[in-house]
């Protein structure tokens, strides 16, 4: 599986985005833990988690663990499920720390970690059409985005909020949602989630693509449902409900 | 270009770098500006999702609770918090403070006996006192006799009675253990000395039985400077108020 080969390493693009991004979640740090975070580098707390030290490691969860978090919840759509696989990610982090030797980036590493343990819970669970085989290497006729040519031309615009969104994403076979997710929810560049994922890049475009094509036909359809029930609770009298 | 074509290159080169005859096509085809522009809503939408979510706490603790069983921290989990580490200091510090206190109280306290024991243990009680007194005046001999090796006025000068006077205000070890002490207290009437207030309250009974009964001896001493019995219960009574302060400070920090 491609997805479970190893990182190359990462270009220099990525590795200033890694670094901003770390960055950013050290200054979420700073803030909840003061000065725990200006004495550390991530190298240094790696090495120290490395080592065995306890606080290292807490640092390296702190620093991570929010957009770990939000990945997990991105892909299984419920809490438990997340903080679930969370740790689950974690904890394989920290057991293989020791090997580690910095060819990519720690966040790289860390997320294809949590995207590995992820998808091999999905795939448990799912139905063998959502299975990551398929979905990074789709079948034109049965995986590619459907085009109803005579459809209405429903748009989408002004008709997309929150709930539907979150709720069409947990409909996207995983391996659409896992780039999706990554992409437009997380902001990482393709070279990146070709890392995580174990892909190509053209590979990495070429799913997200397909993923967004598949979400706008299921916010069409939430919105099209949505829409018939509205109908159907104005024709329905009020009291009739009891 | 016609929609399948259009749709290929979105696939590999995104939204934002259409070719020029990319957008030929989509300026004259509605089905594709519907395509295009709700991928655009679509990915506003998904930009406005939160990239991160704080994890609830019992994720790590659960997570460091393996990892210690595991054996992969080596190392106790509490992480010191640098930005307090003047609370951490003074809370270090605390407990040596007052045992400092308590042993400043015991050595002077010793000193006072040691000071205060008869010099010739043959001697009574009653001629223990003035051997003392009569061994002041061997002071400014001693100073006296300085003049011989160094002439300077200031050397010269008789010391005897300044010296005498000097002793006069000075605290005697007796009154500096007393001092120590009553300072030490100073601290506890409004410590919450234990979680039971039973053993609170007999600590504090304890205290005033020890400040009455060393008054007491104070008394005494004063009418009866030579008595060495009542010096002897005194400065045990000092020792004892001593370890029983330690005892109530240590008490109530732990509690407080």
């Amino acid at each position: 599986m491609c997805a479970s080969s190893v990182i190359s390493g990462t270009t220099l693009g990525a590795t200033r985005r890694i670094r901003s991004i770390s960055g950013a979640a050290t200054g979420q740090l700073a803030r909840q833990r003061p000065a725990q975070p200006v004495a550390w580098t991530e190298a240094e707390a790696i090495r120290l988690a490395q080592a065995g030290n306890a606080a290292a490691f807490e640092f390296l969860y702190q620093l991570h663990g929010r957009r770990v978090y939000a990945l997990c919840l991105r892909m299984v759509g419920n809490p438990a499920d997340a903080e679930d696989l969370m740790q689950e990610a974690f904890l394989q982090l920290f057991r293989k720390i020791g090997t580690f030797r910095g060819e990519s980036a720690f966040s790289t590493w860390l997320h294809r970690m949590t995207v590995n343990v992820v998808l091999m819970r999905l795939r448990k669970k799912s139905l063998p059409t959502d299975s990551l085989e398929e979905t990074l290497e789709p079948d034109a006729e049965n995986s590619g985005p459907k085009r109803d040519v005579g459809a209405p031309d429903l748009r989408l615009s002004g008709a997309v909020d929150r709930v539907n969104l979150e709720r069409s994403i947990e409909k996207l076979p995983p391996g659409y949602r896992t780039v999706f997710v990554l992409h437009d929810v997380q902001g990482y560049e393709h070279n990146e989630i070709a890392s995580i994922m174990g892909c190509s890049v053209g590979n990495s475009k070429s799913q997200l693509h397909k993923a967004r094509t598949r979400l706008r036909e299921l916010l069409q359809e939430e919105i099209r449902q949505q829409a018939r029930e509205e109908r159907k609770a104005a024709k329905t009298p009020s009291g009739s409900l009891e | 270009m016609q929609c399948k074509e259009l749709e290929s290159v979105l696939e590999t080169q995104g939204l934002g770098q259409l070719s020029q005859d990319a957008r030929l096509h989509l300026a004259t085809c509605g089905a594709c500006q519907g395509l295009v522009a709700d991928l655009d809503t679509i990915i506003s939408a998904a930009k406005a999702l939160p990239a991160e979510v704080t994890p609830p706490d019992r994720i790590w603790i659960s997570l460091r609770a393996q990892l210690q069983a595991e054996g992969l921290i080596k190392e106790p989990v509490e992480v010191a918090d640098p930005s307090s580490w003047w609370e951490s200091f003074t809370a270090w510090m605390k407990p040596r403070a007052f045992a400092t206190v308590a042993a400043a109280a015991l050595v002077l306290a010793a000193a006072v006996y040691v000071t205060r024991r008869p010099h010739n243990p043959s001697s009574g009680v009653a001629k223990n006192q003035p051997a003392v007194e009569s061994a002041r005046p061997a002071q400014p001999q001693v100073t006296a006799s300085a003049p011989a090796s160094s002439p300077s006025p200031v050397n010269v000068r008789p010391k005897g009675p300044a010296l005498s006077k000097e002793k006069d205000l000075a605290p005697s070890p007796s009154e500096s253990a007393s001092f120590t002490l009553n300072q030490a207290e100073l601290d506890v009437p409004n410590m919450q000395l234990a979680g039971n207030s039973q053993v609170d309250a007999a600590l504090r009974q304890n205290l005033r039985t020890l400040n009455a009964f060393i008054a007491e001896c104070e008394q005494h001493l004063k009418q009866n400077p030579q008595d060495e019995i009542a010096r002897e219960y005194l400065n045990t009574a000092y020792q004892q108020k001593a370890d029983l302060l330690a005892a109530m400070m240590e008490s109530g920090r732990g509690d407080n």
